[in-house]
């Protein structure tokens, strides 16, 4: 009943991908994450939202171990993916980040051809027996992307030659080339136009029937659109999570409400 | 926190500035609903032509609000608290202009009326039940402002005595009616007035569940007192 997207398709499952609990993330001493338990739901778009500097994208980033390139950065606590500890030490991070892909807020294809950005994940995973089966997994990734029509001419063209909402699309074959479960997206629309956001929005609408898209956003309305579960997070806390809905209509916590709303908090 | 200011301040103008025109709506409602019953029991056509005439500007205003409304929508997006106070303004303001066209209606059977004989303390009765709409207007506005859901509530609650009011006035009419069929045209004009009278209770209660949604984020969920029981037991044919 308070659902307000009724028409919408519900969400598919309520089985937990992701888990985590009692996360503390350090930066040397700035302790920058505290305490946070979340359950990211399968095949579901959970919003991460925030002002600047709420440790939102650093919470991100410890769901494939990005953090782990940082060398003063330390997390504790439990991320499990469908039951298993990300940080143990029987996981190797690079299989785990074919697992749970990410797309960054600023389009950064290789410098390489349209085709090779989509199969290099594919191809140092040994994900294809052959040209056939590579072709196969960029096209068809290419085409869950939404943009195969518009390079299919050109697979053997730069990929920094596209325009930015092009290479934000590109960068989502390569990122679900590798068929991963989770999908982790940092900003995925702040350098694109309304028309290119859409496109991306659509896209993460239709990805959702695959995996969980995990999404850090500025923007509320695009939180709002996108999503059907939304993390708010302040100053390093995870304030409040739930029903989209319910964040955007009617929060539980005032810090929420100022927040969204364009008060001072 | 809950009514701290918005960092785009010019937002708050928007939002103030819209309550203030449902607050001069809602004044100018007050007074119609007074006027209109004074002017039946005064037997005062001109102040019933001002009522008929008055109405423009509720209308009017009601116009300004659903067009500020439709304009904070598209340029603000509203959400959460900011997006239940605009969704309230909008309804609130529909149901202050319905009352409004009631109370014209009042003032337009008065005007019918005025040269038949009257019939026996019926408009004094009629004035009573008027005043207690307009007394839950009046607390229904006050909640709308110190965002008082308990004083809503309480309002909510009160309509059932107009609705008993209502039927009262119903059989009366009626025995009037069966008494003499010369009081037929009045009771019949009389009947509506008292049926327009409740009908405002009805929006006033309305208002009142806007209270409610616009603090607490939901209607309430209950069933609404009904004591409306004319269809029933008005003693018709016995």
């Amino acid at each position: 009943m308070n659902d307000m997207r009724m028409t919408e398709r519900g969400v598919d499952s309520k089985n937990i991908k992701m888990k985590a609990r009692k996360v503390q993330v350090f930066y040397g001493t700035n302790h920058a994450i505290k305490d946070v338990d979340v359950d990211i739901e399968d095949k579901t778009v959970t919003a991460f939202i925030g002002p600047s500097g709420c440790g939102k994208s650093t919470f991100l980033r410890c769901l494939n171990r990005m953090n782990d390139t940082i060398d003063i950065c330390r997390v504790e606590g439990e991320i499990t993916l469908d039951g298993e500890d990300i940080y143990d030490r029987k996981v190797d991070p690079v299989q785990l980040r074919a697992k749970v892909g990410m797309v960054f807020q600023k389009p950064n294809p290789f410098p390489k051809s349209i085709y090779d950005n989509v199969a290099y994940g594919p191809r140092i995973h040994g994900l294809a027996r052959g040209k056939a089966e590579l072709d196969e997994i960029v096209e068809k990734s290419l085409r869950r992307a939404a943009i195969w029509n518009e390079v299919k001419d050109r697979l053997d063209a730069p990929g920094t030659g596209l325009s930015g909402g092009q290479q934000q699309r590109l960068c989502i074959a390569r990122a679900i080339a590798t068929g991963p479960e989770v999908l982790l997206m940092d900003e995925p629309c702040s350098a694109l136009d309304p028309i290119a956001t859409a496109q991306v929005e659509e896209l993460i609408d239709e990805l959702r029937e695959r995996f969980s898209v995990v999404i850090v956003t500025h923007s509320m309305q695009q939180a709002a659109r996108v999503s059907q579960k939304t993390a708010f997070f302040h100053l390093g806390n995870l304030v409040e999570y739930g029903e989209t809905s319910k964040i955007f209509t009617n929060p539980d916590d005032p810090r929420t409400e100022s927040y969204i709303t364009g008060r001072i908090g | 926190m809950p009514h701290s200011e918005h960092i785009v301040s010019s937002f708050d103008r928007d939002l103030e500035g819209i309550q203030a025109q449902i607050m001069r709506m809602g004044g100018l409602v007050e007074e119609a609903i007074a006027k209109a019953t004074e002017a039946l029991e005064a037997r005062d056509p001109e102040l019933a032509r001002a009522v008929r005439d008055g109405d423009k500007a509720i209308d009017a205003l009601d116009e300004r609000v659903n067009d500020e409304a439709a304009r904070i929508i598209a340029q603000r997006q509203p959400i959460a608290r900011d997006l239940r106070t605009v969704l309230t303004v909008f309804r609130v303001s529909n149901n202050l202009e319905r009352i409004g066209d009631y109370a014209k209606n009042i003032a337009k059977r008065t005007e019918t009326i005025i040269d038949q004989p009257p019939v026996n303390g019926t408009a004094a009765s009629l004035r009573r039940m008027a005043r207690q709409v307009e007394l839950m207007l009046k607390d229904v506005l006050d909640a709308y402002i110190q965002r008082d859901a308990g004083l809503a509530m309480d309002v909510r609650m009160r309509d059932r005595d107009v609705d008993q009011m209502y039927s009262a006035l119903f059989r009366e009419y009626l025995t009037f009616m069966l008494e003499d069929p010369r009081n037929i045209t009045t009771c019949m004009h009389l009947h509506f007035m008292a049926k327009n009278i409740e009908r405002m209770g009805d929006h006033v209660t309305s208002i009142a569940e806007q209270v409610i949604y616009l603090v607490t984020g939901d209607l309430p969920e209950d069933e609404r007192p009904k004591e409306d029981s004319t269809p029933h037991d008005a003693g018709v044919g016995r």
